[in-house]
């Protein structure tokens, strides 16, 4: 019976089943009518059920029973081919191993909701307005200008509760602030750095997720209200060893004292994919855990802060566009009263956004770079297709007289067919299944990559999912028809009279032109990858060699938070000299200076510039940073003109500002910056008076084209921003000779010696931060690079092996040439000659694709134009270089052929 | 009879024998296997009695190994019946088998003789 009945029957297993029940039926009616008595009948007939099931089994079993058959034979076949098999399968294995370690990795950073129930119904809050809105003081989470229009993501705490109160839009709107750094302490001893995520009292509730114990109440959210937290479950597990009674335990957020009401369940990391929270506090909370700047502030919630963002379960069967026309009413009334506006395009309008997979994980850079990844594998896997088909291929081809002598005795082509399928069915399912197990260890590797030093920004969730489970399957089989399709229906297909007739020689050479066709496919595919990966090895090279204008080298960051240990402004300076002396005191620093904002590291500050007497542009900006004295020599920052800053300058009413170069450029091009003016805002245009002149630096990226930076003194003072340094974290640049590791454990001592409460809160490198900023381009250039030398390796064990089967097959041929007098460097030269066409039609097929890719590419290369002839030239020369390599082996076994031999071979 | 019974048998087995008969009362044309185990019976004497049990596991079995041909026809009495009938294959087997047996048989009385 053939396959197709059987698929057939298999397909309508009830009507068989009927079939067989009808037949019975009948037999026990015939007994019957023979003059038996029925009850006899049904006894004679005996289990009537188990008869049928036994009959039903018949055609299943027997159709098992061959099939094993053929699994039993594949693996004898495999196994008689050892090196091929392997070669095979290990191909597979890498090419979707590769696409499996990416897919997840876009999976849990792209694709993947939310772990809430319904995750489809989110929706995000966004606004726009024309312009920075007047009257606010401060705009937390992303800004842009789009379309012309600025546009952000939060709102102030008045605006949100109110319009979460009135809306009817959504089944709830929930509200919540970045996670920010806090000092948490568990009981007397000494406080650990987490993150705390300020959010709405709804916010477990309108999310759905399950808390363990308490979600908030409505009450908790209330300014002067006992402040409460809930843990998130990796904290609970990691720092509360999973223990129930842990709910009602008091512990102190940045000094302050809190109790734990609740734990939030596994999986759930807030609404940020990558992001985990530790630890969740009611919005009011952060009044009471704001650090004291001041004993005497004014404790309230500051309406011109807008630092919640906002997002809210649709009511089914709403669309976004009603919800925006339900909401933006109320939006809008409550934005005015804040601002203060009565232009009606100068208030703020609601943007509704889907918002199923939460806040963007990625930068649409990293973002980009992922997809770049995903479609390198892509062509990898292509490449390991072509690879497995010519391998498979050219031992089809090997047992066609096998085939064809099975045809002839009888074997039906469809079972000769299954029986190939069979076997590219076990090849794919042991290479899928270890493709699968490598794609795991290596998304953990690359996810290790991304998620460099402490910076736990780009943690994601990793567990095998079902859709990174049916991505491998669906990679497997759709390899599998790719690569097993042409092999197996060559297998089927053979003719006895051909095959026969041919013998082992001759009519084999045009057989092989589709295995020629692959090869050279496979070329092609093989240089748009490596083209790419050295268009982004050449990106990576030129930013890690730009000149940042400071000595990066034997220079790190350590940094301290003294107002988690509960410090004043008043008590600042005395503590930050004296911690300042102490670390200059370890052997082998050379200089040391407080500064506010780490250099490359990817934040920052901006302001506007006003400068008297010039009128101002939109694009007059520059980039701030308070630093103390010294603080260009240890930098190494050259002193251009002027002086540097003094111990005088150190306080609130200093003018002395410290600009670079290009500050002085843009905005005094004519005369001397020294002793010129300007301010940050137009109500104060003669704040700051220019005392010196240093050289331009790169500020905080080195993507973007470097903007002019204002040095500011460092001191300290009670409001954040430009006033002076904020109550973030006081970092100390410090150049030292001694290595870094040495260097960090010295200066966690010295600061212990200064004041045991405030530790070392982070340690880094100036090398360090700047790969950090450069993780994309990293990511993207080791990444493709590997997959560059994957994807050669793979190109020259195709290729050899195609030349080794050619050789081989032409034995007798290269033997009666030799015979008739042709040298064995005319044979050599033969199979470089057929190599290098292959190799040059696969050029000519792969320098279009090449271009595509780059082109792709465009927007993540640094100064390198997509067509770059070096890029182009290195892997072109790469390319030759594997193909003649491929050769050496097959040239050599041509020239090897005795000519005796190959003739008696006839 | 367990089912993997059935696939293990090997034509000179009991399995073998029933399989042996069946042919043989096809090929004297096609029935449903009602009849088929009634002139078994009747062609034995009453010795050889078929087991329903038996009979249609073999019989789908044989029909899905190519031997037999089953279609459903209208039975003398007017009803629907599945038929089965020897494919070429199957009467090929059959000549085989009956040598075989005669041979096994003939051998058996030999040993039964001479003992």
């Amino acid at each position: 019976m053939s396959f197709w009945s059987r698929l057939q029957r298999t397909a309508s297993s009830r009507r068989h089943a009927e079939e067989i029940r009808d037949e019975l039926q009948f037999h026990l009616d015939m007994d019957v009518a023979s003059g038996r008595d029925p009850r006899e009948a049904r006894i004679r007939l005996g289990n009537r059920s188990r008869i049928e099931e036994e009959t039903r089994a018949v055609g299943i079993v027997a159709w098992i029973e061959s099939c094993a058959q053929d699994v039993r034979y594949g693996w004898r076949q495999m196994r008689r081919a050892p090196v091929l098999t392997l070669a095979v399968l290990l191909s597979l294995t890498i090419g979707i191993g590769a696409n499996t370690a990416i897919f997840s990795l876009l999976d849990a950073a792209i694709l993947k909701p939310l772990p809430v129930p319904d995750a489809k119904q989110l929706r995000i809050l966004e606004w726009t307005n024309d312009g920075y809105p007047p009257g606010l003081e401060n705009i937390n989470g992303d800004t842009t200008i789009a379309a012309g229009r600025f546009r952000a993501s939060s709102v102030g705490a008045n605006v949100y509760r109110r319009l979460a109160r009135q809306q009817t839009a959504f089944d709830a709107l929930v509200g919540f602030a970045d996670p920010v750094p806090a000092a948490l302490a568990l009981d007397s001893s000494s406080a650990e750095q987490v993150s705390l995520q300020y959010v709405s009292a709804n916010f477990f509730q309108g999310l759905e997720v399950a808390i363990l114990g308490q979600p908030f109440r409505d009450e908790d959210d209330r300014v002067g209200a006992e402040p409460v937290a809930i843990v998130s479950n990796r904290y609970w597990i990691g720092r509360l060893g999973g223990d129930p009674s842990a709910i009602g335990r008091a512990i102190r957020i940045n000094n302050v004292p809190t109790r734990i009401v609740g734990v939030a369940p596994p999986q759930f990391f807030g609404v940020h994919p990558g992001q985990w929270s530790d630890v969740y506090a009611p919005l009011a909370a952060r009044v009471a855990f704001r650090p004291t700047e001041r004993a005497a502030d004014a404790r309230g919630e500051n309406d011109r802060d807008w630092w919640i963002r906002q997002i809210g379960r649709l009511k089914p069967g709403l669309t976004d566009e009603a919800a925006r026309a339900a909401l933006d009413p109320i939006f809008r009334g409550l934005a005015s009263e804040t601002t203060g506006s009565v232009d009606e395009k100068k208030i703020p309008a609601l943007v509704v956004e889907p918002g199923a997979r939460g806040l963007a994980a990625l930068t649409p850079r990293d973002t980009s770079a992922l997809w770049i990844l995903m479609a390198l594998v892509t062509v990898l896997l292509f490449i390991v297709c072509t690879n497995v088909a010519n391998l498979l291929l050219s031992r089809a081809v090997a047992r066609q007289r096998e085939s064809a002598v099975r045809l002839a005795l009888g074997a039906g082509r469809l079972r000769l067919l299954r029986q190939h399928a069979i076997e590219i069915g076990m090849i794919a399912i042991v290479g899928g299944a270890s493709g699968l197990a490598l794609g795991y260890v290596l998304a953990h590797g690359i996810h290790a990559l991304f998620e460099t030093g402490r910076d736990a920004s780009y943690s994601f969730d990793l567990h095998l999912s079902a859709r990174v489970l049916w991505f491998t399957a669906g990679s497997a089989t759709l390899t599998a028809i790719l690569f097993g399709l042409a092999p197996a229906i060559r297998g089927a297909r053979a003719d006895l009279h051909d095959v026969l007739k041919a013998q082992s020689r001759g009519i084999v050479g045009s057989r092989l032109r589709g295995a020629r066709l692959l090869a050279s496919v496979q070329v092609g595919l093989c240089l748009a990858a490596i083209v790419a990966a050295a268009l982004l090895a050449r990106s990576l090279q030129t930013i890690e060699r730009v000149d940042v204008g400071f000595d990066r080298d034997n220079l790190a960051y350590v940094s301290v938070n003294p107002w988690q240990a509960g410090y004043t402004a008043e008590r600042m300076p005395a503590y930050l000299d004296r911690a300042r002396d102490e670390l200059a005191r370890i052997p082998g620093v050379v200089q040391v200076a407080p500064l506010e904002v780490r250099l490359l590291s990817g934040s920052g500050n901006a302001a506007g510039v006003v400068v008297p007497g010039r009128v101002t542009r939109p694009s007059d900006h520059a980039n701030f940073n308070h630093v103390g004295e010294h603080a260009f020599e240890t930098l190494g920052i050259p002193l251009v003109a002027g002086r540097a800053f003094e111990p005088a300058d150190r306080q609130p009413n200093s003018q002395a500002v410290i600009v670079d170069e290009r500050f002085a450029r843009l905005f005094f091009p004519d005369r001397s910056p020294l002793g010129g003016r300007f301010g940050f805002n137009q109500k104060d245009p003669e704040r700051y008076e220019i005392v010196g002149v240093v050289g331009d630096t790169f500020y905080n990226n080195l993507r973007n084209a470097p903007q002019a930076v204002v040095f500011l003194p460092y001191y300290w003072s009670s409001t954040a921003g430009i006033g002076g340094a904020s109550t973030g974290p006081v970092n100390f640049a410090v150049r030292a000779r001694i290595d870094a590791g040495q260097l960090a454990q010295a200066a966690r001592a010295a600061l212990a010696s200064v004041d045991p409460a405030v530790p070392m809160s982070d340690f880094q490198t100036q090398t360090h931060l700047i790969d950090r900023i450069l993780r994309t381009e990293r990511l993207l250039g080791f990444i493709s690079g590997a997959f560059g030398l994957l994807a050669l390796t793979l190109v020259g064990i195709g290729l050899g092996g195609f030349l080794m089967y050619a050789v081989a097959r032409r034995t007798n041929e290269i033997g009666i040439r030799m015979a008739l007098g042709a040298t064995r460097s005319v044979v050599i030269r033969d199979v470089l000659t057929e190599a290098l066409v292959m190799v040059g039609a696969g050029v000519a097929l792969g320098l279009p694709t090449a271009y595509a890719m780059a082109t792709a590419l465009r927007s993540q290369l640094f100064e390198i134009q997509p067509v770059d002839p070096l890029a182009i030239a290195g892997a072109l020369a790469g390319l030759m270089l594997t193909a003649v390599a491929a050769t050496l082996i097959p040239a050599r076994r041509a020239a090897a052929v005795d000519p005796l031999i190959a003739l008696r071979a006839e | 009879m367990s089912i993997l019974d059935i696939y293990m048998a090997k034509p000179d087995n009991l399995q073998g024998a029933l399989d042996v008969l069946v042919m043989k009362t096809l090929c004297r044309g096609a029935q449903h296997g009602f009849a088929i185990a009634a002139e078994i019976q009747q062609s034995s004497d009453d010795v050889l009695k078929v087991e329903a049990g038996s009979l249609y596991p073999a019989l789908h079995r044989m029909t899905e190994a190519g031997l037999l041909k089953a279609v459903w026809r209208t039975s003398t009495a007017g009803r629907k019946a599945r038929y089965y009938e020897l494919t070429s294959k199957g009467r090929r087997r059959l000549t085989e088998s009956e040598k075989r047996w005669h041979e096994v048989a003939a051998a058996v009385a030999r040993v039964l003789r001479t003992a």
